[in-house]
């Protein structure tokens, strides 16, 4: 982890926190060499995120849940947050959009604040599963500063219901010492005909209807997010013919990636730099025909037993001190320029995290309207069963 | 004899073994060992979401496996009396209560619960003698234990009858001519004859709630128990941190086995 | 027995209303459940019929290979083990399923895989075979995964077992493999066919197994079950494969315990005598 000079290393600080855990040390040793402090004092300034919020200042009660995906926060900030607000982060971890609204829909979740991806905000607003924001009380949300691409899906019918938080796209990694004389892929139609040839029961796709029936429409060109029944029977065509090619029909796969049981899977961002990092064979690739291009989100939903943590957390974790090194911790790029500005050049030089513009813009936001076509589902299950 | 049960706890700590291994792996990565490391161990230990996780995990576990082996254990016992209809209802609720798939005692439980949970709690307030102390039923741990409990119960009436319907009727008969109370009765002679059934009841319940994602991740409101953290895990990657999670329960539980069972040896051979 | 019938009742009977009622009716336009009264769920069952195949081949399966394996295993800790060592010895088969099946299932990942047991056997020259997500790969995690549920009810049934009774069965000149039908094997009857049972409806909504080892290509009624509850969220339908399962799981074993209680019925005689 990059240690940046601006903020007390994270080392120093969980080491400080531990020792006042213990009792070794008072709240007041604490606070001072943290930095954190001058936060609780009327003057505060140090503690990002607070400063400006002068009602974050009164009890805000003693806990917030945050429902979120796994290793997507610095756990040292909560640390800081409860610190400094009295509140702890209950963190509920959560695999996919789809299990979210699951248990939203099924109710008693007991969420605070949640993180649902672009294409969920239209069905949360239309089962009116969550709250429309009130910014006054997000000082750190400066709608100028963010690439408006990103930050657009979280306002429904102008109301933003949801601010942004992590952004990323879903490619492919492809293991290229496995390749031979092929020359590297770099386009989904050539991602379908290798794993039906060369690579023959070396390839994984996800099992997830979105991203499999997605990547299986672009060998066609056809756009990720079709629902025409025509197209989308040409891709269950290609599938169904893939099937006996494919290792495994598993969203789980970097274990078999770095085993080398597989050679080629569909991948999303953070997996594709992480395996990248440790196995530099293996490379991450953006099909030329396009793809999925993803925004992850903060949002309150209806009901939310405190809306007050709830609030200050969301501007806590947007300040762009705190947000930089959230983003330094996770992998994941803000769509904020003001984070940016704090992240070092290698990060914002790697092709993985930042990719080519051409690339970018080939590629579509998952639609809200392939979340809950029938047809796509009934593929799917077909596809498994078959 | 002997070389097969050898060979069969073999296969069943083989893989044990392989995550031990991993637990000690520089890298952090489940399948890919890259050099020798106790960093995770450290990180799993001080990693609050973990820890708070697994205190969850045991509580419940507990709990739920204690409640349901005692009430299991009872039901078992006062069904050798009952007959005709209300017996097959009990039996046929029994052996439904393991039927249905976690997945669907899960959704279902938990939408039953939150109609009935916004049944009750304004009935609540409005009976409460206090103004705005009323208790308010919500879902957690409570929920937990009695969703995992129903299933653990289940588990336990199934296993106990099937050691009670060899038992022999005629001691308890006997102790009870010779006098003995009800409760002295079942003490000194049924108890004993039913305690391995009991035994394997009560493990095989803790087991299955310490291990069970599904059902927790609806009905344990925003509670989080060790399978959910490690279940969500897998779409950003599992860190060898879990396999010494894993490590160290085991390690734990061993060394507690191992230490009863030398005090027990150590008991015996006094009294003999 | 009264605190049990109340447990069945509030957290049984209320979500098995609930399971009926969704079966009835119809996906809401964004997923969930919408209210209504047709039978269309029930008519569209035919759509999960391979799963059910599946289900129905290799749960009957998992569930033999089960007990061949563990009735050895529990014969030789209820009978053979020495007394001082058998309750540790039980707890020992249980104690591995204390870390989370997750990771179980990634040892098996790892041991099934390129770098497991396959390189082993290639570097003695038996060849590489694939073995992970095969179905060899998905029954050797069912007997992993489920040897417990099955050596327990069996070795309780055979630790109340008379050792006086093999005795008196050798003094009398009976050879062991008669003693062993007529005397233990007879007696173990009730904890084989608890445990078969058990093992088999677990298997029927199993997951995880087919899911982690199957590489997702062995498709269960429960995988269908969890598509159509977490992922495409047509409650309606997943309660109506709910009840559907729960139908054929409640026949097969009224059927199965008739048999087993009329065969074990008439061996009873046989021991008693």
């Amino acid at each position: 982890m990059t240690d940046r000079k601006d903020f007390i290393s994270r080392e120093k600080f969980m080491a400080e926190l531990w020792r006042y855990k213990k009792g070794s040390v008072t709240r007041r040793h604490f606070l001072g060499v943290t930095g954190l402090g001058l936060a609780t004092s009327v003057l505060g300034s140090a503690v990002p995120g607070l400063r400006r919020a002068a009602w974050a200042q009164q009890n805000i009660g003693d806990r917030v849940v945050l429902a979120t995906w796994p290793n997507y926060h610095d756990p040292a900030n909560f640390e800081a947050f409860t610190a400094a607000t009295g509140a702890a982060v209950d963190v509920n971890v959560f695999g996919s959009n789809e299990e979210m609204l699951a248990k939203l829909q099924a109710g008693g979740s007991g969420w605070d604040v949640f993180v649902p991806t672009n294409y969920t905000i239209t069905t949360y607003v239309g089962e009116s599963l969550i709250e429309p924001l009130d910014l006054a009380k997000i000082p750190n949300y400066d709608a100028a500063s963010y690439n408006q691409r990103f930050a657009g899906p979280g306002t429904v019918d102008g109301t933003v219901y949801a601010v942004p938080k992590n952004w990323g796209t879903t490619g492919f990694a492809v293991n290229t010492s496995q390749l031979g004389s092929l020359p590297k892929p770099t386009t989904w139609k050539e991602f379908w005909d290798i794993t039906m040839a060369e690579f023959s029961g070396r390839t994984m796709v996800h099992d997830y209807q979105l991203t499999t029936i997605g990547n299986a429409l672009k060998y066609y060109g056809y756009s990720f997010n079709s629902i025409d029944p025509n197209e989308l029977a040409d891709a269950e065509k290609l599938l169904i013919e893939a099937k006996p090619h494919l290792f495994a029909i598993s969203s789980d796969y970097q274990p078999s990636m770095r085993s080398g049981d597989a050679w080629m899977t569909i991948c999303w961002t953070g997996d594709g730099k992480q395996m990248n990092r440790d196995m530099p064979e293996i490379e991450y690739v953006l099909g030329k025909e396009g793809g999925e291009l993803w925004s992850d989100f903060y949002a309150i939903p209806k009901g939310a037993p405190h809306v007050d943590a709830a609030y200050a957390l969301i501007n806590f974790l947007l300040d762009p001190a705190v947000n930089a090194r959230e983003s330094l911790f996770h992998g994941y790029p803000t769509a904020d320029a003001r984070v940016d500005a704090l992240m070092p050049p290698e990060v914002l030089n790697d092709p993985i995290l930042y990719p080519a513009q051409e690339l970018l813009d080939a590629l579509e936001f998952g639609a809200a309207v392939t979340l809950t076509d029938p047809n796509r589902a009934e593929l799917m299950a077909r596809f498994k069963s078959a | 004899m002997r070389t097969y049960a050898i060979a069969v706890y073999l296969f069943l700590y083989i893989p044990i073994g392989v995550i031990a291994i991993f637990s000690f792996n520089a890298g952090r990565h489940a399948a890919q060992f890259q050099g020798f490391s106790t960093q995770w161990y450290g990180k799993a230990l001080s990693n609050p979401f973990v820890m708070e996780a697994l205190q969850t995990s045991a509580t419940v576990a507990t709990v739920s496996a204690a409640l349901a082996t005692v009430a299991g254990t009872l039901a078992a016992l006062a069904l050798q009396g009952v007959t005709g209809r209300p017996r097959i209802i009990f039996d046929a609720l029994i052996y439904v209560a393991v039927m249905v798939p976690g997945i669907v005692i899960g959704i279902s439980t938990l939408i039953a619960l939150v109609t009935l949970f916004d049944f009750l709690n304004p009935v609540l307030s409005a009976l409460w003698p206090l103004a705005g102390a009323a208790p308010k039923l919500n879902l957690g741990t409570g929920t937990l234990i009695a969703a995992h409990g129903l299933f653990a119960m289940a588990l336990v009436v199934i296993i106990v009858r099937a050691r009670v319907s060899g038992m022999d009727r005629s001691l308890i008969e006997a102790s009870a001519d010779l006098g003995a109370t009800p409760w002295g009765t079942f003490r000194q002679v049924t108890l004993p004859q039913i305690a391995p059934a009991i035994l394997a009841g009560f493990l095989l319940s803790f087991t299955f709630s310490f291990d069970d994602f599904i059902i927790a991740f609806f009905v344990a409101g925003s509670e989080t128990t060790l399978p959910i953290y490690v279940f969500s895990s897998i779409r950003r990657g599992v860190t060898p941190e879990i396999n010494a999670i894993g490590t160290m329960v085991l390690a734990a539980s061993l060394v507690v086995l191992i230490a009863a069972q030398a005090i027990l040896q150590r008991g015996r051979r006094r009294e003999t | 027995m009264a605190p049990a019938t109340a447990w069945l009742l509030a957290m049984l009977v209320l979500p098995l209303v609930v399971v009926v009622v969704f079966s009835f009716g119809e996906r809401a336009a964004a997923g969930g459940y919408s209210a209504a009264f047709t039978f269309e769920n029930f008519a569209n069952l035919g759509t999960r019929w391979a799963a059910f195949q599946n289900t129905l081949m290799l749960a009957p399966a998992g569930t033999i290979l089960c007990l061949l394996i563990a009735y050895p295993l529990a014969y030789y800790l209820a009978i053979k083990a020495d007394a001082r060592w058998r309750t540790l010895l039980l707890i020992l088969v249980i104690v591995p399923f204390w870390t989370s099946i997750l990771i179980r299932s990634y040892a098996w990942i790892y041991l099934l895989g390129g770098q497991g047991i396959p390189k082993l056997l290639s570097t003695f020259g038996l060849g590489n075979p694939r073995l992970i997500n095969t179905p060899f790969a998905v029954l050797t995690g069912i007997v992993y995964g489920y040897l417990p549920l099955m050596v327990f009810p069996i070795y309780v049934s055979l630790e109340r077992l008379d050792k006086r009774l093999l005795e008196a069965s050798a003094d009398l000149g009976s050879p062991p493999w008669r003693s062993f039908l007529q005397v233990t094997l007879p007696l173990s009857m009730p904890g084989v066919a608890t445990g078969c049972m058990l093992v088999f409806i677990l298997l029927m909504g199993e997951f995880l197994i087919p899911a982690m080892l199957g590489g997702g290509k062995v498709f269960f009624v429960g995988n269908a079950l969890v598509d159509l509850f977490l992922q495409s969220r047509n409650w309606p339908f997943g309660a109506a494969v709910a009840v559907a399962l729960v139908v054929v799981m409640l026949v097969t074993v009224t059927l199965y315990m008739r048999l087993t209680r009329r065969w074990a019925g008439a061996r009873d005689e046989v021991a008693l005598m």
